[in-house]
């Protein structure tokens, strides 16, 4: 590694992302990402999708600079609908949900708000840095992983999804069970045959993620407070403690940041919608290192601070295989990759030889990203919180409109809004039952990943099951698995796993 | 088709009795459907297009994405949206190429209910093998192929893609067998022909040009008759040994059936004067594709010869969906 290289390449980067024009973009993208990723519904992919046009016409940096920071903008104003009102914006927030929407209830969204966005500035710095520095030989990480490690490394995920509830176990199975249910309608890769379709031509693509999120924790959520009577509600929010973190909470967030800034830029580079599986996955680490772990799902902000990291350091490093290779990682690099073909330029390992102050430009412009995020975020912070206090007569209404509208622009369609709408009414009757919306996402997310490369696998080892237990990384994460489902079950006999009856559930 | 030209033909009559349609059009924004996902090749297509569109004529153009099921979701909601010139569809080759061949039921005909505006452009595939595989040319691959029949897997964007048919009719072609294995999309096959989790490819070639010109994996041929100005040195399926074998990915401007005629004409030599203009050329080689620019006419034939030509192809590998 040639440091005075990688030193002169970080020097032409920030060269170009600090130019007065390229600043603005820079932050014209962070604010329009934020305000737009804000809406209950709208996630980074339906966001960048929304605001691609307005780059077509700029000059290439710019334009992937705003992009880039429209990309942070969005993910950062999931987050923010999180914590707030229970509504992961992406996959990857849901996590944030379980701790950080109750710690808004407890009056403590300003302390969850502003360790989401130190964590995420923090996470960020190092992904950048690691781009910088090892971008191309981590690259080839990717290589190494083909459809047996996936299926694999899916495993490892779904037995880490259990930890996940803090109810019971058998109700946390249970909606996993739904979830990869759930997953396996649409058109078959395999075959290209449509399952469990009935016909109907929208269901042949599957069931969209933000239906079922939206439904499951935006209107269960919203119905089943209607059942209780106003004035509990109010006084319970009314009563914000603080906007900026505590120093207790400030030392309680430092492992778990550093955490998962290390599981996500890892899983990161992986190709595939893994930044979920790295949210996830600091969660459950953090609750298996707690001192006591019953303080997650009311409130740890240990929970907010490890997966918040988790989900921004791998969208730090999600840019590497796209930068360095061509290959996008996910539906938000598949974006960049068709804004970088409208720009004239063809991703893939040229990129970073031909037009250098374009890949360390953009590099140093994820850095300066971060840091506008924190700089935008801290002083909005305040604001944020000021919508809790919005009437509940006011507010409801306010973000059923937004959950139909961002429902219906995922494909201009009404279909999703009806989808949203069937999940609602199941939401509601999950949280009645006691049945955490959370493991069933996960479920929904990951069983078709893993069904797709199980069958990949099977096809390219002409119906071997061996194969995952030959190759090493494989092996290893079934291991993992393995001893992670003992951790999980063990317990159950020496005894019964404590069922949490929480007070307001 | 002949019935509803002639009902267009009576539509356009009675039209024509108060005024005529084309010389008024257009009188409001135009809303070009693509039925699949923004910044795709479809999208910037529509976009440029439509860019010109605006520039030429002041009035708006929008371009709404209403993807999946392999294009059939925008296009049947272009098939039934108002014939007035109004609502267009910016296709591809699955739609009105592959798909009235492989599923058996469609919510819409891809020539009854759909009038030709131009063919846009053509897109080459290439074959491309990891470069592990110990073939340098197709000669050696189909040699390849029969000493290791149904050993060898291949990758596709998806099952009935047309990187998976032009699979199929390759191996019809050559008298070869191999192992499909299916992905959702260009990115999946790509990682993993350049690991070597699968030995090659039959796809879109803008996506691997770069790939193949920084040495990470070997392309054997193109799919096109002529050589592709994008990366001359790759041969040509017929120069490699396989006569007769073409298979293009390409994209085109529809109107709904029973569009008045005049409209359909005004749009068709509008969008041959666009495309010969010289940044949508080049912004279009840029994308790897090659501009064509058509008669409404030209384009019908090619949409009627391109179902013909798949449906042969999906009855003799046997790939139709139930």
């Amino acid at each position: 590694m040639d440091l005075s290289a990688v030193f002169s390449n970080l020097i032409l980067g920030f060269t170009v992302a600090m130019s007065a024009q390229n600043l603005m973009y820079c932050f014209i993208g962070c604010l329009l990402g934020t305000l737009i990723g804000v809406l209950p519904g709208i996630g980074p992919v339906a966001t960048i999708a929304m605001l691609l046009p307005i780059t077509f016409n700029l000059p290439p940096i710019p334009a992937l600079i705003m992009l880039a920071g429209i990309y942070y903008g969005a993910s950062y104003g999931g987050s923010t609908t999180a914590i707030l009102v229970n509504l992961p914006g992406e996959s990857s927030s849901v996590v944030t949900c379980i701790d950080g929407y109750q710690m808004g209830r407890q009056g403590r969204a300003g302390p969850a708000l502003a360790i989401a966005a130190l964590g995420s500035f923090f996470a960020g710095c190092v992904g950048t840095v690691l781009i910088a520095l090892f971008g191309p030989p981590l690259a080839e990480l990717a290589f190494e992983f083909g459809a047996a490690e996936y299926f694999s490394m899916m495993v490892l995920g779904l037995i880490a999804a259990v930890v996940l509830a803090s109810g019971s176990l058998i109700k946390a199975i249970g909606m996993i069970v739904i979830g990869l249910l759930g997953g396996i309608v649409g058109t078959d890769v395999n075959s290209g045959i449509a399952r469990y379709s009935f016909g109907v031509s929208e269901l042949s693509d599957g069931i969209g993620f933000v239906s079922v999120a939206m439904g499951m924790f935006g209107f269960g959520e919203i119905i089943s407070n209607l059942g209780q009577t106003s004035e509990t509600k109010n006084v319970e929010v009314s009563k914000v403690t603080s906007l900026m973190p505590s120093w207790e909470d400030v030392k309680a967030s430092i492992g778990p940041i550093m955490r998962g800034t290390a599981l996500g830029t890892v899983f990161g580079i992986l190709p595939g919608s893994h930044t979920v599986i790295a949210s996830f996955s600091s969660y459950t680490l953090e609750k298996k290192l707690a001192k006591d772990p019953t303080r997650f799902g009311k409130g740890a902000i240990e929970g907010v601070a490890g997966p918040e990291s988790a989900n921004n350091a791998s969208a730090q490093t999600c840019f590497i295989p796209l930068l360095t290779l061509g290959i996008p990682t996910g539906a938000v690099m598949a974006l960049m990759v068709g804004a970088m073909t409208i720009q004239g330029i063809a991703p893939g390992p040229q990129v970073m030889t031909q037009k250098p102050d374009l890949f360390w430009g953009m590099i140093a412009s994820m850095w300066i990203g971060n840091l506008m995020l924190v700089i935008l975020n801290l002083p909005l912070i305040g604001m944020w919180v000021q919508f809790l206090k919005i009437p509940y007569r006011v507010l409801y209404p306010s973000i059923l409109l937004f959950i139909a509208i961002g429902a219906y622009s995922i494909n201009n369609s009404p279909f999703e809004v009806y989808m949203a709408a069937l999940f609602g009414f199941f939401g509601y009757y999950a949280s009645k039952w006691g049945c955490e919306a959370a493991p069933l996402i996960l479920g929904f997310v990951l069983g078709p990943l893993m069904e797709e490369n199980l069958r990949r696998a099977m096809l390219i080892s002409r119906g071997d099951p061996s194969v995952f237990f030959t190759r090493p990384i494989s092996l290893g994460m079934l291991l993992v698995s393995f001893a992670l489902l003992l951790m999980v079950v063990l317990p159950q006999f020496q005894k019964k796993r404590e069922i949490l009856e929480v007070a307001d559930d | 088709m002949k019935r509803s030209v002639n009902f267009a033909w009576g539509l356009y009559a009675i039209a024509a009795v108060t005024a005529n349609a084309a010389d008024v059009y257009p009188a409001k924004p135009i809303r070009i459907v693509v039925a699949y996902t923004p910044a795709g090749t479809t999208d910037i297509l529509a976009r440029a297009i439509g860019q010109k569109l605006t520039e030429a004529w002041g009035q708006p153009v929008i371009v709404d994405n209403r993807p999946g099921a392999n294009g059939n979701i925008g296009t049947e909601y272009a098939a039934k949206a108002t014939p007035d010139g109004y609502t267009l569809l910016m296709t591809t080759a699955a739609p009105h190429g592959v798909n009235p061949g492989l599923y058996r039921k469609l919510g819409f005909d891809a020539v009854k209910d759909f009038a030709g505006i131009s063919l846009v452009a053509t897109v080459p595939n290439v074959l491309v093998v990891n470069n592990n595989m110990p073939v340098k040319d197709v000669k050696e691959l189909i040699a390849y192929l029969r000493a290791n029949p149904g050993k060898v897997n291949f990758g596709s964007p998806g099952y009935g893609s047309t990187g998976h048919m032009s699979t199929e009719l390759f191996m019809s072609m050559a008298g070869v067998k191999m192992n499909h294995v299916p992905y959702k999309g260009d990115a999946g096959v790509l990682a993993d022909v350049m690991a070597g989790q699968i030995s090659l490819s039959f796809s879109n070639m803008p996506a691997y040009t770069p790939q193949i010109k920084a040495g990470r994996v070997r392309a054997l041929a193109v799919s096109t008759s002529k050589r592709s100005p994008a990366a001359a040195e790759i041969p040509t399926m017929a120069e490699a040994g396989v006569q007769g074998y073409v298979a293009v990915a390409w994209f085109g401007l529809l109107a709904p059936a029973n569009t008045p005629r005049d409209i359909v004409n005004k749009l068709s030599a509008e969008t041959a004067r666009i495309l010969k203009m010289p940044d949508v050329h080049s912004r279009l080689s840029d994308l790897g594709a090659e501009p064509v620019g058509s008669t409404p006419a030209e384009f019908d034939a090619h949409i009627k010869a391109e179902i013909v030509k798949w449906a042969k192809v999906i009855k003799d590998a046997n790939v139709e969906l139930q």
